[in-house]
């Protein structure tokens, strides 16, 4: 039996075929084939090519599949496919919260230009500041949040319409 | 004239959280004393809870109500019959106010005295005794009270500058500026940065050294007299926060040495300081140095100074606090270096990642010390420090130590939440480290890219971890099957204890 595996690691989707027929296992990916023969120990699977075995560390969790070997940790999120294209979304940056914190001050204020470079709004976290900054020359559309708000890991905070989109943007 | 016989405490009160209050709480156990750990709501199941013999709530997840909250903490010590309190690093363990407080409640505070720490603990006071002790300082200026003053002092000292904050600690509220016009929103910052993390607002202008190493030296006071143990370097640093630290310095000759001991030395005895205390400097490449600032507490990376001359740090403060004497300096052996584990994605700009560890494994092994505050199942939030556990190797050689931090590193996985693991292997193994070319800006002058490309085992696991849940039963190894050298490896598992000796028992 033979399942399609996509994943995404960081920015890269990576797609393949894993057949699994008892301790066969067989992957498919960019035109080549590997066999192997795995075996669970606890949260360890053992993957065996020949003579060479990597131990990996497995845990699934949240929307994807934790992998830990020789002390890199993968996470890969399971993809889904999108239905549909974004539509006019995809024409506009939108700024996302990079980590769960506090908002602590709003530069972006809506139907301004904002200059690649500019800072748009600062969050805190552990008692440091970062700085989000808009991407590329744009008019801010939207500031979905204000000082002292408590904001989520990839919450919406500013969506830009990129100067360079004006006119005929794909 | 002989010493006091140390006076035993009856009971202590570790006012801390993570990593750090386990640790104090296996030194108390060994010294059977007993111990009281406190808790925030957010870390009600935390490991650190169950390290100590008995534990009291303290209060919100936030650390202004918590761990910040000197009354709570003090009214825990109370209702405990706690009789002194070990305030760890970071919190109030530089609070002169909680040290006071403690003095006001009948409990002993295991630190310097309220005056001893305000006379090193502030940036502004340890320079002018620096001066006047006559340890090199960097030119600067103090406490200036707003950015047109900060850009005058600026001018005057010359760009590049450092702005920091007078209450600041472990290098955080700490900014460098390039030039002029970029002054007054750091200088902004700085301040806000200082507010709300130390609650004193007070900004210190300085003359930035490059390139420099950041070399600190180790030393107990009882009072009168004080002891050095020798350095650490720490230069490897993010934003601030040490990264990878060891002992001793591949920089530092038998002179410069010697030279930094007596100046640290001269410090404690000036302050009359009683406990442990950290005085760092600016090394710069011709070997002179600069006075930087005296942490009034244990270090994170203490336990770099402990493999190597055999000592127990948090004994000594312990001891010093109950009036007995000065350890001596036993001969220091071999090299010792610490990674810090922390959750943190160091490829996107080291942003905090909060999350649930789903299975966690420590390395173990010869020379290897772990100093951890995580179990599996724990959930991992973004309300405190981001130091997950210390990983420390020892060897005879620096090479024989960072062969085996690298192998330590290797072997331990954790899942579930994003650490900076991967970058600790690759700065050991980048020729900077092994050559000992670490600066202050070694980290930050250069990309560190995330691993590329995924080994095709790796997406095996994966999708047999995602696909294979029916057929996981025909996966189970038999005994057969123990070909692997890991096969030995203990301490796996969700609900396993999370480190040795932390379990419960009758005081």
């Amino acid at each position: 039996m033979s399942r399609a595996l996509q994943l995404r690691y960081r920015n890269e989707t990576i797609e393949a075929a894993l057949s699994l027929q008892g301790r066969s296992a067989a992957l498919e990916r960019d035109g080549r084939r590997l066999e192997t023969t795995v075996a669970r120990d606890g949260a360890w699977i053992e993957v065996r090519s020949g003579d060479r075995v990597r131990r990996c560390a497995v845990a699934r969790g949240g929307r994807g599949v934790w992998v830990a070997v020789e002390g890199t940790t993968y996470f890969f999120e399971v993809e889904q496919r999108e239905a549909g294209a974004r539509g006019a979304a995809a024409s506009a940056d939108e700024i996302r919260a990079p980590m769960t914190g506090r908002v602590v001050t709003v530069a972006a204020v809506p139907g301004t230009e904002a200059r690649e470079g500019d800072l748009l709004l600062t969050i805190e976290a552990m008692k440091m500041e970062f700085k989000l900054t808009a991407p590329e020359d744009g008019a801010v559309l939207e500031v979905a949040c204000a000082p002292g708000d408590r904001v989520e890991l990839g919450q919406l905070l500013v969506r830009l319409k990129p100067t360079a989109a004006n006119g005929g943007g794909a | 004239m002989t010493p006091p016989a140390p006076r035993v405490f009856r009971k202590v009160l570790v006012a801390n959280r993570g990593e750090i209050a386990i640790r104090v709480c296996r030194t108390l156990r060994e010294m059977t004393i007993p111990s009281v750990s406190v808790y925030s709501d957010a870390d009600r199941g935390s490991p650190h809870v169950r390290a100590a013999d008995q534990s009291a709530r303290i209060g919100p997840a936030a650390p202004a109500d918590s761990y910040l909250n000197a009354p709570a903490i003090l009214e825990a010590a109370r209702a405990a019959g706690a009789d002194a309190i070990h305030p760890g690093y970071g919190f109030l363990s530089q609070s002169a106010s909680f040290a006071r407080a403690c003095g006001e409640a009948g409990v002993t505070f295991i630190g310097p005295s309220p005056q001893a720490m305000e006379r090193l603990g502030d940036k502004e006071s340890s320079r002018r005794a620096a001066v006047r002790c006559g340890v090199p300082v960097i030119p600067g200026a103090e406490d200036v009270p707003d950015a047109d003053r900060a850009l005058a002092e600026a001018k005057r000292i010359g760009f590049p500058v450092l702005l920091k904050a007078a209450g600041g600690g472990g290098g955080r509220g700490m900014r460098r500026v390039a030039a002029a016009d970029a002054l007054a929103s750091e200088f902004e910052s700085a301040r806000r940065e200082a507010v709300a993390a130390f609650g004193n607002g007070r900004i210190f202008v300085e003359k930035l050294v490059h390139p420099a190493r950041h070399v600190e030296i180790q030393v107990l006071g009882d009072g009168n007299n004080a002891v050095a143990f020798g350095e650490r370097e720490c230069s490897l640093q993010r934003r601030y926060q040490k990264v990878l630290e060891e002992s001793p310095s591949t920089a530092v000759t038998p002179k410069v040495r010697a030279a930094m001991e007596r100046a640290a030395v001269a410090l404690a005895r000036d302050a009359g300081y009683a406990g442990a205390a950290t005085v760092e400097f600016l090394l710069a490449e011709d070997g002179t140095f600069y006075f930087l600032e005296v942490n009034t507490r244990l270090q994170v990376e203490h336990p770099v100074t402990e493999m190597r001359f055999g000592l127990d740090l948090v004994r000594a403060q312990i001891e010093i606090a109950a009036g007995g004497p000065l350890p001596k300096p036993a001969a220091p052996r071999g090299h010792a270096i610490e990674a810090r584990l922390n959750a943190e994605d160091p490829y996107q700009g080291y942003l905090p990642q909060a999350g649930t560890i789903l299975a966690l494994t420590f390395p173990e092994g010869e020379g290897i010390r772990v100093d951890a505050g995580i179990a599996a199942g724990q959930t991992i939030q973004t309300h405190y420090d981001s130091l997950l556990a210390k990983i420390v190797a020892h060897g005879a050689t620096r090479e024989e130590a960072r062969v085996r931090l690298e192998r330590a590193l290797s072997e331990m996985a954790l899942l579930g939440v994003r650490t900076n693991q991967r970058f600790l292997l690759d700065l050991l193994a980048d020729d900077a480290f092994r050559t000992g070319a670490t600066y202050t800006h070694t980290l930050e002058s250069r990309s560190w890219p995330a691993p590329v490309g995924v080994p095709d085992e790796v997406l095996i696991a994966a999708g047999v971890a995602l696909f294979g849940a029916r057929e996981a039963a025909a996966l189970e190894r038999d005994d057969a099957d123990r070909y692997s050298p890991w096969g030995t490896l203990g301490g796996w598992g969700r609900g396993a204890p999370p480190v040795p000796g932390s379990s419960r028992s009758a005081p």
